[in-house]
């Protein structure tokens, strides 16, 4: 009974102290928002069980000690039906909850854009140590070393993604997204995001291209910085690129 | 000098070997009128390995019957036995264990640059390109720590002691496997005199076949060391099939043995994927074959052909840990091992999954997203046994009689930092997390969860739980309740505080990172700093106690597994009087349940032809 109080008690005292912090700001996607909802549930559904596991450990230490200097055998329980029944039902009701929510709703929503024509579609690819980036019919080529990637707001956006055949495998990371996909070498992969707010990268360094797969010497400095902004700036901003 | 003679032979011998070996590449190179270098080590390395067997003592104990010459092995001595090439699988163990505690040490110092290095967002100590050359070999390093450590160390030594063996099913093939290990070390040491290599241990092609000769020589000792790895799991299996002591029935067989045999399925199977992964590689490197590099090759097909083994050796390290684990909660708390046969059952569980969710490494690699579901599906399942081990460990403890002595002590940290090492891996297995958290610190705190608070921690307990047996001496129990404190506190704060920098936003691998995530790593940097002396009252420990400690009963714990119920340390052939096995090792509160009598020898002399019966040491 007082294991089991404790445990309630801890697992209280940590959900709230962990829905106290505010880890991480707003993602900037519709894509980033479900991630960090996601997280934030796993967290809340793994503190119990950590909490258990830390409650007996502490638990059984203070209470099941054998006699200083005496060598005591304890009653040989060898197993337990019903518990071992309860903790198997458990971990695997556990387990299938977390494979519906968020594991199958995240696939869906992932994928809820694969249909929709994008509003904005930029092709990316990846070269040591830089990202080239290119707005689909807007005749505008930008190059990571000179340049701020600038895409509109509201806006659904289609990264096309690939690295240069001669180069190594590159890994397309937008923090303030939260979504990532490797550029790889011969082979082209799609990154959809619904932006939902303007950000730059000088408020907020999440708004930034960063490599993710090491990729040599430089691959720590193989990032770009982003702005993101309301359509008709983006509108205005891609008429003075492509002038 | 008689001591270091085999050492002496063997690098001559690995010398005139990489001689040969360099000349016929260069001879062959030199018509075809290709560029010879790699050629060159690749066919040089090769021989060169040949001859430091030969030379360290495998000619004599082995080689030379293959000739119709007679052999000789006198596997005894004082410590010059440990330097040369030995079947006693005590001999070994133990070569292993100081082996790979020198390995981890240097490993731990890569650590501590790495950290200095972070502690601050701009490049201080490193270039870039000895940032990723010593990020990269303090991977590869632990890794082999981790495998090699616990199933080459410490399964060497105790399981053909806990299953009543004289030892393993084939000692000259054990012998074999713990001495091509050195070669990897100097490879690796190499490495960086040679352009070092910046691929991470992971070593992805198109990178690792465009990376300096530095990739080579990984790419060399990598495959060498999973040579040894998959003889190792070949000679465990043949061991617990073929040699238990009569009466040892699976449902008898401790814990440990069970967990070593399942590790062992896998070091068998899944390390030879990984080892045609390298092959091609080097292939690619010296033939210019096209397997992985684009155009013609398949970049994704190296990261598939590397993770069906890389996700599995995960549990090569980590199922000896629990096996370890459970056997010293067992003795420590007096208590048979809770839910015996679930745990038995969770084990060939794990090893059947740990074949088929490597995929959950390749969420974000652009790989069919069709892959995405079952991978997901599948990895989360592996919840499920692994939880039944937390059952078994907790259910263990409850109503146990406690004697908290600094192996029990390590094995309750195990429960705790796997734990978390656990939970925060389904981050990683659920897609949409993972898209967030793949190649960020997230990862890098999660897995030195598992591995260095599941699995080293593991170790640990086992080294302090083992130590009277493997040297006769009692270690000190307030120096290892000190390191035990320390490392416990030390650890955990480096890495719970290393998730939030993943979390918010700073990827893995990078020697520089925006000045936003400086205080957080400075708190890494300083904890981590502290964690590596931590290790310093171990070093003292183990060093001044192998000298000069207290001597050690046969059975200082009244532990009723076999290793106990003979001498400390065990003589040659592990038991002066032969056990045959009657009821299980847990056997504690029931006086029922006998594990085994002990019978006058009545078994023939050794079959290898063995003059020396006197015990080792």
């Amino acid at each position: 009974m007082t294991a089991g109080a404790i445990w309630v008690l801890l697992t209280i005292v940590g959900e709230l102290a962990f829905l106290s912090l505010d880890i991480f700001g707003d993602a900037a996607s519709e894509q980033g928002t479900f991630i960090d909802e996601a997280f934030i549930l796993l967290v809340v559904l793994g503190i119990p069980v950590f909490t258990l596991v830390i409650t007996i450990i502490g638990y059984v230490v203070l209470k099941f000690r054998a006699k200083p200097g005496k060598l005591e055998d304890a009653e040989p329980v060898r197993t337990h039906r019903k518990w071992v029944g309860f903790w198997l039902v458990w971990s695997t009701i556990l387990c299938l909850a977390v494979i519906v929510h968020p594991g199958y709703t995240g696939l869906l929503e992932l994928r809820s854009t694969a249909n929709d024509e994008p509003d904005l579609t930029v092709n990316v690819t990846g070269r040591r140590w830089q990202w080239v980036y290119e707005y689909e019919g807007r005749d505008v080529k930008l190059l990571m070393k000179d340049s701020m990637l600038v895409l509109p707001n509201d806006s659904l956006i289609r990264f096309n993604i690939t690295s240069e055949d001669q180069d190594v495998i590159h890994s397309f990371w937008i923090p303030a997204f939260r979504m990532k996909i490797d550029a790889v070498p011969g082979l082209m992969t799609t990154m959809d995001v619904n932006t939902t707010e303007i950000g730059h990268f000088n408020d907020d360094v999440n708004f930034r291209v960063q490599c993710a797969e090491l990729c040599g010497l430089d691959h720590s400095l193989m990032f770009t910085r982003i702005e993101v902004v309301e359509p008709e700036e983006f509108e205005k901003w891609i008429a003075d690129q492509a002038a | 000098m008689a001591v270091v003679k085999p050492l002496v032979t063997g690098i001559v011998y690995a010398l005139i070997g990489f001689a040969i070996g360099a000349g016929i590449s260069f001879g062959i190179t030199s018509l075809t009128g290709e560029d010879a270098t790699e050629p060159l080590i690749v066919l040089g390395y090769v021989f060169a390995v040949i001859g430091w067997l030969m030379g360290v003592g495998m000619w004599k104990v082995w080689g030379a019957e293959w000739f119709g010459k007679s052999t000789s092995h006198d596997p005894t001595g004082g410590w010059e036995r440990y330097l040369r090439f030995n079947t006693d699988h005590k001999v070994i163990g133990v070569q292993y264990i100081t082996a790979l505690a020198v390995v981890f040490l240097l490993g731990g110092l890569l650590a501590m640059l790495l950290r200095w290095e972070l502690a601050g967002a701009a490049q201080t100590v490193f270039t870039n390109n000895t940032y990723n050359t010593t990020m990269s070999l303090h991977g590869i390093m632990m890794i082999a720590v981790a495998v090699a450590a616990i199933m080459g160390g410490f399964s060497n030594f105790v399981l053909p002691l806990i299953i009543g063996a004289e030892d393993v099913a084939f000692p000259r093939v054990n012998a074999m496997s713990f001495w091509i290990v050195p070669p990897v070390v100097v490879l690796l040491l190499l490495s960086p005199l040679f352009g070092g290599f910046d691929t991470g241990w992971t070593a992805y092609p198109p990178l690792a076949t465009q990376a300096p000769i530095g990739a080579l020589l990984f790419e060399l000792a990598f495959l060498t060391f999973g040579i040894s790895s998959i003889l190792g799991g070949l000679n465990f299996i043949a061991t617990i099939v073929t040699q238990r002591a009569p009466g040892m029935t699976w449902g008898r067989l401790p814990i440990f043995a069970w967990s070593v045999l399942a590790a062992s399925v896998i070091s068998l199977t899944a390390t030879q994927w990984v080892a045609y992964g390298l092959l091609m590689i080097i292939f690619e490197r010296i033939f210019n074959m096209v397997f992985f590099s684009p155009p013609g090759g398949n970049a994704l097909l190296y990261e598939h052909v590397f993770w069906f083994y890389s996700h599995p050796a995960v549990y090569i390290m980590i199922l000896p840990a629990f096996g370890a684990e459970l056997e010293i909660i067992s003795h420590f708390a007096r208590k048979p091992i809770f839910a015996y046969r679930w745990v038995v059952r969770a084990f060939a569980l794990i090893v059947f999954l740990s074949f088929i969710v490597w995929a959950h490494h390749l969420f974000t690699s652009g790989m069919g997203e069709n892959l995405h579901g079952p991978f997901m599906i599948l990895t989360e399942l592996i919840s499920i046994p692994t939880g039944v081990v937390f059952l078994s460990a907790l259910g263990t403890l409850w109503r146990s009689k406690i004697r908290l002595k600094v192996p029990l002590l390590f094995a309750l940290g195990v429960i705790f930092n796997f734990a978390i090492g656990g939970l925060t891996g389904i981050f990683l297995a659920d897609v949409a997390t993972d898209i967030a958290l793949q190649d960020t610190y997230f990862v890098v705190a999660h897995f030195h969860y598992t591995i260095m608070g599941g699995e080293i921690f593991a170790i640990f307990a086992a080294g302090y739980y083992w130590f009277p047996k493997i040297t006769g001496r009692m270690y000190n129990e307030t120096l290892g309740r000190i390191h035990f404190a320390l490392m416990f506190i030390l650890y955990n704060i480096t890495f719970l505080v290393m998730f939030i920098p993943g979390t918010i936003g700073m990827n893995r691998r990078v020697a520089t990172y925006p000045p936003e995530f400086e205080f957080l790593n400075l708190i890494v940097s300083i904890a981590a700093f502290g964690l590596g002396l931590a290790f310093l009252p171990w070093v003292y420990n183990m060093l001044n106690s192998w000298i000069r400690g207290e001597k050690a009963p046969d059975n200082p714990w009244h532990a009723k597994t076999l290793e106990w119920q003979t001498t400390s340390p065990p003589p040659l052939e592990n038991f002066d009087e032969f056990p045959v096995v009657t009821g299980d090792p847990y056997g504690y509160g029931d006086e029922t349940v006998v594990h085994a009598t002990f019978e006058q020898s009545t078994k023939p002399v050794s079959a290898e032809g063995d003059q020396v019966n006197a015990s080792s040491n």
